[in-house]
């Protein structure tokens, strides 16, 4: 098959009507993604700092799921042949960029928990010592006013 | 009464801060929270002779702000009185930041720049920001003219509250505001005049005024979900 016909084809792809059903699913998952980070926020189990990604996908994918041609410029950009293939590759970039920042953010932590368990072993050999209280005490406080 | 400073690379100004603290003549313990300071924060609070608590790492205004009120409670505190260090709040005011508290009126007493004219300027955008949030924060449950002052006084019921897990470690505002409101505790608000931060750029300034408009909202959303009382 030669070049002009293959990309005669992919046009055709890409030009395809896609499913109503496909662009429904899209949407559920985006709002139901939504749904559950606020519910998790309201409980406590996640901290509102952690939201902002998890927010912007699922509005990014409502978004993008609501305007097809959006998608297809972007399919036509990235060589694909279908924009289902183009949200699956899309969708991997943004866990593979995840998995990156959490390996970032887990680093960050890992050299604040040894930081912290040394502070705690050098305050230790410190009140072993009975360094610890010989520090001048601040003026009690209670109100004079 | 233990008045608190969260400081981050205040190196040249926690010292004239410590000193007018000081000036006043009152009774006071002064303890520096030095969120990780690069420079010689904690150096020159030693220096002034105040009480530095030293974090291993900047953890945020927030956390900086917590391990004081963790301080104050562990020392039996029943007043704590909070200011920044970058000289924006005058000392001489806070006899009358804890007044209300020691006659017993409420429980928490934030200095406002705002519920009288003290002639301090905020720029548009900022004053939109404030005046959006204050008729929010009214909406939810909480009616306060200067919502971002962290000029402040506590007493033990609100440092117990703000102690737990669930305290932000960025901008405790009108979120925090609200999570005493509807546990019950009782705020008012008390005139003071205040300085322009000498700050180049401040908590809420640049790209951060993005973020924090979303996490002001997303937090009182969150807030007002949640059954009164449970917070």
């Amino acid at each position: 098959m030669d070049q002009e016909t293959l990309l005669a084809m992919r046009e055709v792809f890409l030009a395809a009507p896609e499913s109503g059903r496909a662009q429904i699913f899209a949407w559920i998952l985006s709002l139901s993604l939504l749904i559950v980070v606020l519910v998790l926020v309201r409980r406590r189990t996640l901290r509102a700092e952690y939201t902002p990604i998890w927010i912007g996908v699922s509005v990014g994918l409502f978004l993008a799921v609501a305007d097809l041609d959006l998608l297809r410029s972007a399919a036509r950009m990235l060589g694909a042949w279908t924009i289902s293939s183009t949200i699956f590759f899309l969708g991997l970039c943004f866990l593979l960029a995840i998995c990156l920042n959490y390996a970032v953010r887990l680093s960050q932590a890992g050299d604040r928990i040894r930081e912290l368990a040394q502070e705690i072993a050098l305050l230790r050999q410190r009140m072993d010592a009975g360094a610890v209280g010989t520090e001048e005490p601040g003026p009690s406080g209670r109100a004079k006013l | 009464m233990i008045v608190i400073i969260p400081a981050y690379n205040e190196e040249t100004r926690i010292g004239p801060v410590i000193e007018a603290i000081r000036s006043t003549g009152l009774d006071l313990e002064i303890a520096v929270i030095d969120d990780g300071s690069r420079d010689g924060t904690a150096e020159a609070v030693t220096r002034a002779g105040a009480i530095v608590i030293r974090h291993p790492f900047n953890m945020g205004y927030g956390a900086a702000l917590q391990t004081g009120y963790k301080y104050a409670l562990r020392q039996g505190a029943d007043l704590l009185i909070q200011m920044d260090a970058d000289g924006q709040h005058d000392p001489e005011q806070i006899p009358r930041l804890a007044e209300p508290i020691l006659r017993g009126e409420c429980d928490l007493v934030i200095g406002s720049r705002f519920l009288v004219p003290t002639g301090y300027e905020m720029g548009a955008l900022r004053t939109l920001g404030r005046r959006v949030f204050q008729g929010l924060g009214r909406i939810a449950g909480v009616e306060v003219t200067d919502p971002t002052s962290g000029y402040q006084a506590l007493n033990r019921k609100v440092l117990a509250l703000y102690a737990r897990d669930d305290f932000p470690h960025d901008f405790p505002d009108i979120d925090v505001l609200l999570m005493a409101a509807r546990s019950g505790l009782r705020i008012q608000e008390v005139p003071a005049t205040m300085q322009e931060s000498p700050r180049a750029s401040t908590l809420h300034g640049g790209w951060r005024a993005f973020y924090y408009v979303y996490k002001m909202l997303l937090s009182m959303w969150a807030l007002t979900a949640r059954p009164k009382g449970k917070h």
